[in-house]
């Protein structure tokens, strides 16, 4: 027991966290997961002259289904033809398990290095998951990866630990969705659970809708050999390469979706106060430059798109269907017993790649003040750093994994054995 | 002043004690009070020598250290002790942790020589104790709307998720079971363990049973929950409600203070010409002891002011020192001109010396009479009742103008309403005061406030103005 002081002991877990843009892994008391791995891969549908990925050696060859995997951003990027991209998760529960085998697969030889009878893991997962899923999962580990034991938390529940909470609302605004989930004193309560589909792909979306309405191409860099200098506005100039091989579509998008979530991250801002176009053409204009040599300046697009996520009646075509942000959150507290509401309130838990847009706290913390009665407290939590906000989930089960008191809470092999995955359920509330 | 006190090396009051007396109110004697301790001082044991006994005791009267706390360091820098120790071995080892019922192995680093121990965690492994039944005690917990099934889930519930009846109600089987709230599933559960503490102890003293009021928790849930649903504008209005209320307290506070004024000046008058200036020793005390003689009393009863009176005489009394002008007695030693016994006090306002001095000159006095003994005095005297005079002629249009604020709150607050002021309660020599027109409109309540509020300050003062020329006139008049 080395830091007897902090309550932590190192059994050597292995941490997964499994979100939409990327399944994160490491070793359980680390500040930052070992790896980010893509939560896309490319499928090549027949084995051709194409050079065989190393993930397919663990693979026990199957050549009846002549499919190949690439996996993790280096092998994504390459250009190759026939190439596709398949996700695996649908609404933040694993929905294609052999593709998510094959990231497991990879995540044990390339990141981890270790063979996994070793190490036991804990795995998150979205607070929603049904329960077949988990049990499936939970067979899975055992039986495939044969893990010595085995853990599932919600991910909301593991972003309140990673910023020292118990009890919060969580406000998790990642690729897919944003959501609000109220935790009490560690398990999550499922009834006040609030989605919204508002979440970074929404906003990829807007801005690609943008950029085409504004005629600006949107070339990804793969397809550039050379640029060169242009002046503002100007068109660009640059030349393509000529050995590309012909790409599929979902390749070339997933490729476009990855320079728009560039200029998204650099460019988006939320405004302070709801949008105001007076206001906002005060605020000094944004630079980009696009991989192929074009740039200009972005002015109020660039609060006007964000808007969306907390007042999503600007939305064309969408009105009044969808919540806000704030309102998503004051619904799920709403939803909660009256006694929890000030300990929930108290502590607004940010967490999620989108909640780095910039001013999206304040923003979130202007619209709850708002609407909460003056005499609640309002707290909004949310960790400074990029990689704490990014890595939450899995930061809170880095924690939670390398805690002496929680070595009793596995799934152990031998529970697995006698009482079968249905142990899930029970353990892992 | 705590800190002060300390660094003075006075005694600071002490806190008093916290006890469950104190608090209760149930002890009837009082804390013990605090002794201080005193500061001995040590005597010279006869004998011994004067430079001896400075050794023991010196002047702060600690006695002298026992040994040298001077180690001989001072501020030398200690080196690091490196490699002193052997190193202990760290290993990777297998455990067991006693918290797990399976006897799983885990492996972890240790310190080779705490290998065997037990796991340090299990200790924290704290189970809270959840009460349970068996087939046969069942029959005692029978109860309409809960079946054994629902039961037992409750229990299972509470057993899984450590009595955290806000999860437990989340995870409540509503498909299965009707839907329950928190209330309904604790009562259950409390209820099922005082009946079973109940029947387990057929000896001995009764066991203490768990107090849950669900119908009370309801209502407290109740009550929170529509405080917290009130629209901003409802809490606004009552934000302004309050701020009404305080400013209506403040309104009436200060028309009793006036009152008091009132009764002062009331006061005063009636004993008639006793106040006087300096000349004659007087103190207000003296003043309130003696009762009013038979024909001053007669008197008071034919004076127009019986009915403000009568009611005045309801409020409690209050000390009150005479108005008028309390001219000082020259205390200064050596010689002086009598002139200075004239000079008014300080105390007397501008204001009040202007009105002296205008009704003077409509008096067609002097304002600097000769000073003699006689002229001293009477001037002294003259002058203090002119002030009485028109301070309750102040009073009296006072009066008048609250009454009629008073009169058009009402009418304002019942329209078609008109208050009948009693002719006994009107100075009917004012004529300033013409009824206003009544507003046919209804209003709401607010808007009443606004108009007595409103009404209050600037208007007043006006009139207040206007009532001091026509008051000197009619002085001026009567003379």
């Amino acid at each position: 027991m080395s830091g007897g002081v902090y309550g932590g002991d190192e059994v050597g877990a292995l941490v997964f966290d499994i979100g939409h843009y990327a399944l994160r892994a490491g070793y359980a008391g680390e500040d930052s997961p070992k790896a980010q791995i893509p939560s896309v891969v490319g499928v090549l549908e027949k084995a051709a002259s194409v050079e065989m990925m190393d993930v397919d050696r663990i693979k026990e060859a199957a050549p009846a289904s002549e499919k190949k995997y690439f996996i993790d951003t280096v092998a994504l990027n390459v250009a190759k033809q026939d190439l596709e991209i398949v996700g695996y998760l649908k609404d933040g529960m694993i929905e294609d398990w052999d593709v998510f085998e094959k990231i497991l697969n990879y995540t044990y030889a390339k990141c981890i290095k270790s063979e996994s009878e070793f190490h036991p893991v804990l795995m998150s997962e979205a607070p929603w998951n049904t329960r077949a899923k988990r049990e499936k999962l939970t067979e899975i580990m055992f039986e495939k990866y044969n893990v010595p034991a085995f853990y599932l938390v919600k991910n909301a529940v593991l972003a309140a630990f990673a910023n020292g909470r118990s009890t919060g609302i969580v406000v998790d605004s990642g690729a897919t969705h944003t959501s609000a989930v109220p935790v009490y004193d560690g398990y999550v309560l499922s009834q006040g659970i609030v989605k919204s589909p508002l979440g970074g792909d929404f906003l990829t979306m807007q801005c690609k809708q943008l950029l085409e309405s504004k005629d600006i191409e949107v070339v990804p860099p793969y397809m550039i050999a050379a640029k060169e200098a242009v002046k503002d506005f100007e068109k660009p100039k640059w030349t393509r390469k000529s050995n590309l091989p012909e790409v599929t579509k979902s390749w070339h998008n997933y490729m476009m979706k990855e320079v728009i979530r560039d200029f998204q991250s650099s460019v988006l801002q939320v405004a302070d106060a709801p949008y105001d176009e007076d206001a906002v053409s005060t605020i000094p204009m944004v630079h980009y430059e696009f991989p192929n040599g074009y740039h200009q300046d972005f002015g109020c697009e660039r609060f006007k798109i964000p808007e969306a996520l907390f007042d999503p009646s600007s939305i064309k075509g969408v009105g009044n269907t969808m919540l806000g942000v704030g309102h998503v959150v004051t619904t799920s507290v709403g939803m909660c017993d009256i006694d929890l509401r000030p300990s929930l309130y108290g502590n607004v838990i940010v967490t999620g790649g989108n909640s780095l847009l910039l001013g999206f706290s304040d923003r979130l913390n202007r619209d709850l003040s708002a609407k909460t009665p003056q005499s609640m407290r309002l707290k909004i939590i949310s960790a400074s750093g990029s990689g704490e906000r990014r890595f939450g989930a899995w930061i809170g089960g880095s924690i939670l994994a390398s805690l002496g008191s929680f070595q009793q809470m596995w799934i152990s092999k031998q529970e697995y054995e006698e009482g079968g995955k249905t142990q899930v359920e029970r353990k892992c509330p | 002043m705590a800190d002060v006190l300390d660094i003075l090396e006075l005694g600071r009051p002490g806190t008093p004690e916290v006890t469950k007396e104190s608090i209760m109110g149930t002890g009837s004697q009082k804390p013990k009070p605090k002794y201080k301790p005193k500061n001995e001082v040590l005597r010279k044991p006869e004998g011994m020598a004067r430079e001896l006994f400075n050794l023991l005791v010196n002047d702060s009267k600690d006695a002298a250290p026992l040994f040298p706390t001077d180690t001989g360091k001072g501020y030398k820098q200690t080196k690091a002790q490196l490699g002193v120790r052997k190193v202990r071995p760290w290993k990777w080892m297998p455990f067991t942790n006693p918290a797990r019922k399976d006897g799983a192995i885990f492996h972890h680093w240790r310190r080779a020589a705490d290998e065997g121990k037990e796991y340090p965690f299990a200790k924290f492994n704290k189970q809270v104790h959840v009460c349970s039944y068996t087939d046969q005690e069942y029959h005692l917990l029978q109860l309409d709307n809960w079946t054994r099934q629902e039961t037992d889930h409750l229990f299972d519930l509470c057993r899984q998720f450590d009595l955290r009846f806000t999860v437990i109600q989340d995870r409540w089987d509503s498909v299965r079971y009707s839907k329950r709230s928190i209330e309904d599933l604790k009562e259950r559960y409390y209820d099922i363990c005082n009946i079973l503490n109940k029947a387990r102890h057929t000896t001995g003293p009764e066991p203490k049973n768990i107090a849950y009021d669900a119908d009370n928790e309801k209502r407290r849930k109740e009550q929170l929950k529509r405080l917290f649903e009130r629209t901003s504008e409802q809490v606004e209005e009552e934000a302004n409600l309050l701020q009404e209320l305080r400013k209506i307290e403040a309104r009436k506070k200060d028309r009793e203070r006036k009152t008091q004024d009132l009764q002062k000046l009331i006061t005063a008058a009636d004993s008639g010409g006793s106040v006087t200036g300096a000349a004659t020793e007087h103190s207000p005390s003296t003043h309130r002891g003696t009762p009013p003689d038979k024909k001053q009393q007669i008197r008071k009863k034919n004076t127009p002011f019986v009915t403000p009176k009568a009611k005045l005489e309801l409020l409690p009394s209050v000390e009150t020192p005479s108005t008028g002008i309390k001219f000082p007695e020259f205390k200064a030693s050596g010689v002086f001109l009598r002139s200075q016994r004239m000079k008014l006090p300080p105390s007397v306002g501008q204001k009040k010396s202007k009105a002296i001095e205008q009704m003077l000159t409509e008096l067609g006095l002097e304002l600097n009479p000769m000073p003699t003994e006689d002229i001293c005095q009477n001037f002294n005297e003259l002058r203090s009742d002119l002030v009485l005079l028109y301070e309750l002629k102040l009073g009296l249009s006072t009066c008048e103008y609250e009454l009629q604020a008073l009169r058009h709150q009402y009418e304002a607050l019942a329209p078609g309403k008109t208050l009948e002021i009693p002719p006994s309660l009107l100075s009917n020599n004012d004529p300033t005061i013409q009824p206003e027109e009544i507003p046919t409109r209804p209003k709401t309540l607010s808007e009443v406030i606004d108009i007595v509020g409103t009404a209050a300050t600037p208007m007043r003062k006006r009139k207040a103005a206007l009532e001091q020329n026509n008051m000197l006139k009619k002085i001026k008049n009567r003379m």
